[in-house]
């Protein structure tokens, strides 16, 4: 299988999915809230089209942007009940149902063109789950987007040491250098360290939730899905 | 920024640990995790003793508060309650030790004594119910027995909690008579129908699928339970002649016993006059 698409990684943008505001109006949800929900939902439903239905880069790129293209287009947003499921699942079940038809429809273009043969390598694929394999992406981009938010708000309020401490520490994939190395490192006394941590860890949380509450239909909903997010 | 798997276990490990920046407690470990939140053992700095915390991601409001005043041998008492820096809602409770109900049944113990337990947990409700509080969640996790036998209940619902299968009345407005229903379903966990039909047949009665078919409140269920222990018919079942013929003797064994003596006593005398 290729590469994935580089789309919603470092310095990623997402694509515009060519909806105008009126139309994005249209369907219930203002731009900016549009643009909230394709930046969490872009890179989930993107690799669970590729992996549930075996998709290259390109053509999952395609029915990814297909997909949010067409929920825009028609009341896709307003149709969503809070009762019945979590808008999260509510996205991947629409997500399947689409890529599912689109899938079937391209199958059907191509029968008597011969018999298709998965790679080695789709078959290796096609064993994750592709559900599980959405949420983790959902939460892992839902922590990026947030970790972006907390950048550049340290950034903005000159709170550059803060996030520095933060990447050291919360961010290192490696072995973590101890509060008192961190200390050393910055010149500040290590009751410090503990406390622009905690605050960075405090600041991260509450831009999770607002990223959260931006694509979630109300209190409950927006609980439920705190709440899952640390089990 | 690219967030590997360890990274992003890391933030949420850390993340979800509950910020006490502010508050009087240092943390020490989790404890428990429910559909409510979780439970951390945490030290009061200032009072230098050890307590239970529990953190919810909802907010404490209305009936929450409520809970918080109820003051019951079995219910847990609650020292504070308000929100962390991070904006999550807490409650400082006291630090339980002992066995979980579902820890606590499996060992062996007398029908009386597991009675006694239902008792507790039955008073507890009726209480609550007074003070207008529902527990909403009642189930075998959310009762503690110390180690003096003492039972507390907790866990008392707030809006988010809607009941445990198994546990959970069928209607989807929970009130008195839903608790009642988990009662029912804690005293069938207790009590296996060979340990008794009649308190088998409380709990069913208790856990009614049709409302109006259970008892109307938490007293007039311990009234059944009273009636019982006490030896007497219960409301809840129709006992075949011979079981009341049993109780009936079980009951009056004394004065039995004293007849059937006298009756000896005298068909003696009676033999002894003739030879």
């Amino acid at each position: 299988m290729d590469a994935d698409t580089a789309i919603g990684g470092p310095d990623g943008r997402f694509p515009s999915t060519h909806v105008s505001l009126i139309e994005a109006a249209a369907s219930g949800l203002s731009e900016a809230a549009m643009d909230k929900v394709i930046a969490l939902y872009w890179k989930p439903v993107y690799r669970f089209i590729r992996i549930k239905f075996q998709k290259s880069n390109e053509d999952a790129k395609d029915l990814t942007q297909g997909f949010f293209a067409s929920a825009l287009q028609r009341d896709f947003f307003p149709r969503f009940d809070p009762t019945k499921a979590s808008f999260r699942t509510y996205i991947r079940m629409a997500v399947e149902r689409y890529a599912a038809n689109q899938h079937g429809a391209e199958n059907r273009q191509k029968r008597g063109g011969g018999v298709e043969f998965e790679t080695v390598e789709d078959q290796e694929i096609a064993t994750e789950s592709p559900e599980l394999e959405f949420d983790r992406e959902w939460r892992r981009q839902l922590f990026f987007l947030a970790l972006d938010d907390l950048r550049a708000h340290c950034e903005q309020t000159g709170k550059r040491a803060q996030f520095s401490i933060f990447e050291d520490y919360d961010l290192s994939d490696r072995d973590r250098l101890s509060y008192s190395d961190l200390a050393v490192k910055y010149g500040i006394p290590e009751s410090t360290v503990n406390n622009h941590l905690a605050w960075a860890r405090r600041t991260l949380r509450a831009f999770i939730t607002e990223r959260l509450r931006g694509t979630t239909s109300g209190a409950r909903e927006l609980h439920e899905e705190m709440r899952r997010l640390w089990k | 920024m690219e967030v590997s798997d360890s990274v992003l276990d890391h933030l949420r490990q850390v993340i979800a640990l509950p910020d006490l920046t502010g508050t009087r407690y240092e943390l020490e470990s989790e404890i428990g995790r429910g559909g409510m939140g979780v439970v951390y053992a945490a030290r009061d700095r200032e009072l230098d003793r050890r307590v239970a915390l529990k953190v919810l991601e909802v907010p404490i409001t209305g009936e929450a508060q409520l809970i918080a005043r109820l003051e019951h041998p079995s219910i847990v008492p609650i020292f504070e309650t308000g929100t962390l820096a991070d904006g999550r809602s807490f409650y400082a409770m006291k630090l339980m030790s002992g066995a979980r109900l579902d820890r606590y049944a499996a060992d062996t113990h007398t029908l009386s004594e597991r009675l006694r337990v239902l008792r507790s947990v039955g008073e507890a409700l009726a209480y609550a119910h007074s003070q207008g509080v529902i527990h909403r969640d009642l189930k075998p996790q959310n009762v503690m027995v110390g180690e003096f036998g003492e039972v507390y209940v907790m866990d008392w619902g707030v809006d988010a909690v809607a009941g445990t299968a198994g546990f959970r009345a069928p209607e989807s407005t929970m009130d008195r008579l839903s608790d009642v229903y988990a009662l029912g379903a804690l005293l069938k966990f207790l009590v296996s129908a060979s340990d008794s039909p009649a308190v088998a047949a409380i709990a069913e009665k208790a856990m009614s699928t049709d409302r109006r078919q259970r008892y109307d409140s938490v007293s007039a269920f311990l009234a059944d339970i009273d009636r019982f222990e006490q030896g007497l018919a219960v409301e809840a079942w129709s006992e075949p002649i011979w079981h009341r013929l049993r109780r009936f003797a079980s009951r009056n064994a004394v004065l039995l016993w004293l007849v059937a003596a006298y009756t000896l006593v005298k068909f003696l005398l009676f033999f002894l006059r003739k030879f």
